[in-house]
């Protein structure tokens, strides 16, 4: 093994027995001890990595992608079916938090059981427990026993042992959403820190921003296979344009079945519902956003039950691209999501108007919205 | 050597493990921790009290409760190790499906919450044998190296069951019932001279050659007799022990790679 590596991937593969009804007892095992072959699932094929020491690595991939799966056997949870994977200096994985914790034992106690599983020694965590109780922000709770804790509390805990148990490798799987904006920018900042001071860190996460703020590599795995490996910027672009495409492709072979309908989802910024406008404007902006997830899907725009005749303009909106991000990849151009129009109220009568949005497939409304305003 | 290297990096687990299992056992409990002692004590009692009525007092011999008693904890150690440590990995699978760690941690913590439990009862063999006027003599440090020729054949037993228990859930069921019988094929309720080689035929040379006579055996010299074990079947069985440990780490060093997959 090469000594500037800390992880060292050679042809490795990885199956998984697929196994419809657990033949586990004794009688089942003897009497089809001559069934046919198991299946395999191949969650991982032919891998060859390395991962120096001092780089901060994100694993990204979609859901089955095999990525979790690499972590495990990386930690040697799990182990190769083919191939080897080795590493060098001390592991340490967060792949879940609280391990060992036991409700009846205080704060403290458990910070020692829960290090011990780390492989800390007593010495070694006495010298470490004041940081972990500062760090977990619990204050007085930390002598009281873990079963009254809350759940934020219990995983500010956890986490704390985890980060500071000083390991050269640190894994850390998806865990990152642990407690308030406070906790986790205080989280960010240690494993900033952690990664300015030439720790290893693998990191499998969705979060695509955490991925461009923290890493200075990425590893995609698409279908068990390593697809990209480099600069992040570079390989999240790849990445979601390919995860945009695979979904588009999905969703519209759903369609087609049959078995998935078209979705729309429509919203008006402005004006508020059941707000008061000013009757003498004569620009007043109307603005919302739309997004579908079909081709032929258009937009209408109804003011008191009559189809309006305005220009419309399109707009840019990142804020909705990034919320809608896991149901409308594919299908929404961040430029084209907000609507907008000027109309002129002086036009209208004082009183309340109703104003309607609609989204429409064809004939079918996939969605609408409707408010009303007063004009004054 | 990289395994005791390991095992030593993760001391800590090991002591914290054990601590949980003794403390942990009877947690809730009113007595608690009195129960390890409480209940082969309580076990004692049953068999002092029916036997001699069964069998009568010439077949029981003399001093059939110190007999009794200095066969009934060493058994109790390593029936609850045995029982215990079967279903030990099993019970632990939420950790191990997460964290990495030495799995053999877990045979071995129960095997050694096992031996600090016997330790103590100790005392109360030894409380017994000067209340009841049998006395002890120095031989009483012979304890030592039987109990050490006990722990690794228990601790290679465990290793090889906990380990196919993960894949095989009937081992539990199994156990249990040998455990049972093993009671019966070990002189620890009754004397081995009960038997006699001509009537008793393949018996009798079944319970002679059951590592456990020889070293239920050796405890009984060490504390009732005062006398030192007979060292030659002894020396045999700690010989047995350390293949059947060497063969236990061997079959749980192959399993343990699919415990993960198999919890």
């Amino acid at each position: 093994m090469d000594k500037t590596n800390a992880i060292e991937v050679r042809n490795m593969s990885k199956q998984f027995k697929v196994e419809y009804d657990k033949a586990n007892t004794l009688k089942t095992k003897l009497i089809f001890w001559n069934r046919k072959k198991p299946e395999f699932h191949q969650v991982l094929n032919n891998i060859n990595l390395n991962i120096k020491k001092g780089e901060t690595v994100a694993l990204i991939g979609v859901n089955g992608s095999g990525k979790s799966t690499l972590l495990k056997l990386m930690t040697k949870i799990i182990y190769p079916t083919k191939g080897t994977i080795e590493t060098d200096g001390k592991l340490t994985s967060l792949l879940e938090l609280g391990a060992g914790f036991h409700p009846d034992f205080t704060g403290r106690e458990n910070i020692y059981f829960n290090a011990s599983i780390f492989g800390l020694t007593r010495k070694e965590i006495d010298a470490r427990i004041d940081d972990i109780i500062e760090f977990s922000e619990l204050g007085e709770f930390i002598d009281n026993p873990i079963r009254t804790y809350s759940s934020g509390m219990y995983m500010r805990l956890a986490f704390s042992v985890a980060i500071n148990v000083d390991a050269e490798i640190l894994l850390i799987d998806e865990i990152l959403a642990v407690g308030d904006q406070h906790f986790q920018e205080k989280c960010y900042n240690k494993l900033r820190e952690l990664r300015d001071s030439n720790k290893t860190i693998v990191i499998v996460t969705h979060s695509l921003e955490v991925v461009k703020d923290l890493c200075t590599r990425v590893i995609w795995i698409y279908k068990g296979q390593l697809r990209l490996d480099g600069d992040p910027t570079y390989v999240v672009d790849e990445y979601l344009e390919q995860v945009a495409q695979d979904h588009k492709q999905e969703r519209q072979k759903n369609i087609e079945s049959g078995k998935q309908k078209s979705k729309a989802v429509v919203y008006i910024d402005s004006p508020r519902d059941i707000s008061k406008v000013d009757a003498t404007d004569q620009q007043h902006l109307f603005k919302g956003w739309q997004i579908s997830d079909s081709d032929d899907a258009t937009i209408h725009f109804y003011l008191d039950g009559n189809p309006m005749d305005i220009k419309v303009d399109r707009t840019y909106r990142k804020d909705v691209y990034d919320a809608y991000f896991d149901h409308y990849v594919g299908f929404m151009d961040v430029n084209t999501i907000g609507w907008q129009f000027q109309y002129d109220l002086t036009t209208l009568e004082k009183g309340k108007h109703k104003f309607k949005v609609e989204c429409k497939e064809k004939e079918c409304i996939l969605a609408s919205k409707e408010i009303e305003f007063e004009n004054v | 050597m990289s395994i005791f290297k390991n095992l030593y990096n993760y001391r800590e687990l090991l002591k914290t493990n054990v601590k949980k299992d003794i403390r942990g056992r009877y947690k809730g409990s009113f007595l608690g921790i009195l129960w390890s002692f409480l209940n082969p004590l309580l076990q004692v009692v049953v068999y002092w009290i029916v036997f001699p009525y069964l069998f009568g007092r010439g077949v029981t011999g003399e001093n059939y409760l110190i007999y009794l008693i200095t066969g009934i904890i060493p058994w109790t150690f390593f029936m609850t190790s045995v029982n215990m440590g079967t279903s030990s990995i099993k019970a632990n699978g939420g950790i191990i499906k997460k964290v990495y760690f030495p799995r053999e941690i877990i045979p071995l913590s129960q095997v050694l919450s096992g031996i600090v439990n016997f330790l103590i009862s100790c005392l109360i063999i030894i409380i017994f044998c000067i209340g009841t006027g049998t006395g002890l003599s120095y031989h009483v440090i012979a304890v030592f190296p039987i109990l050490i020729v006990q722990s690794l054949l228990t601790l290679g037993i465990v290793l090889i069951l906990s380990a196919v228990d993960v894949y095989v859930q009937d081992i539990e069921n199994i156990v249990a019932f040998i455990l049972n019988m093993l009671m019966y094929g070990t002189p620890i309720i009754y004397h081995l001279s009960q038997f006699s080689a001509s009537s008793a035929g393949i018996l009798y040379t079944l319970i002679t050659i059951n590592p456990l006579t020889t070293i239920i055996g050796s405890y009984r010299n060490a504390f009732m007799y005062h006398q030192w074990p007979d060292f030659k079947s002894l020396g045999l069985v700690f010989v047995f022990s350390l293949v059947v440990l060497g063969i236990g780490y061997m079959i749980f060093k192959k399993l343990e790679k699919g415990f993960a997959e198999e919890l």
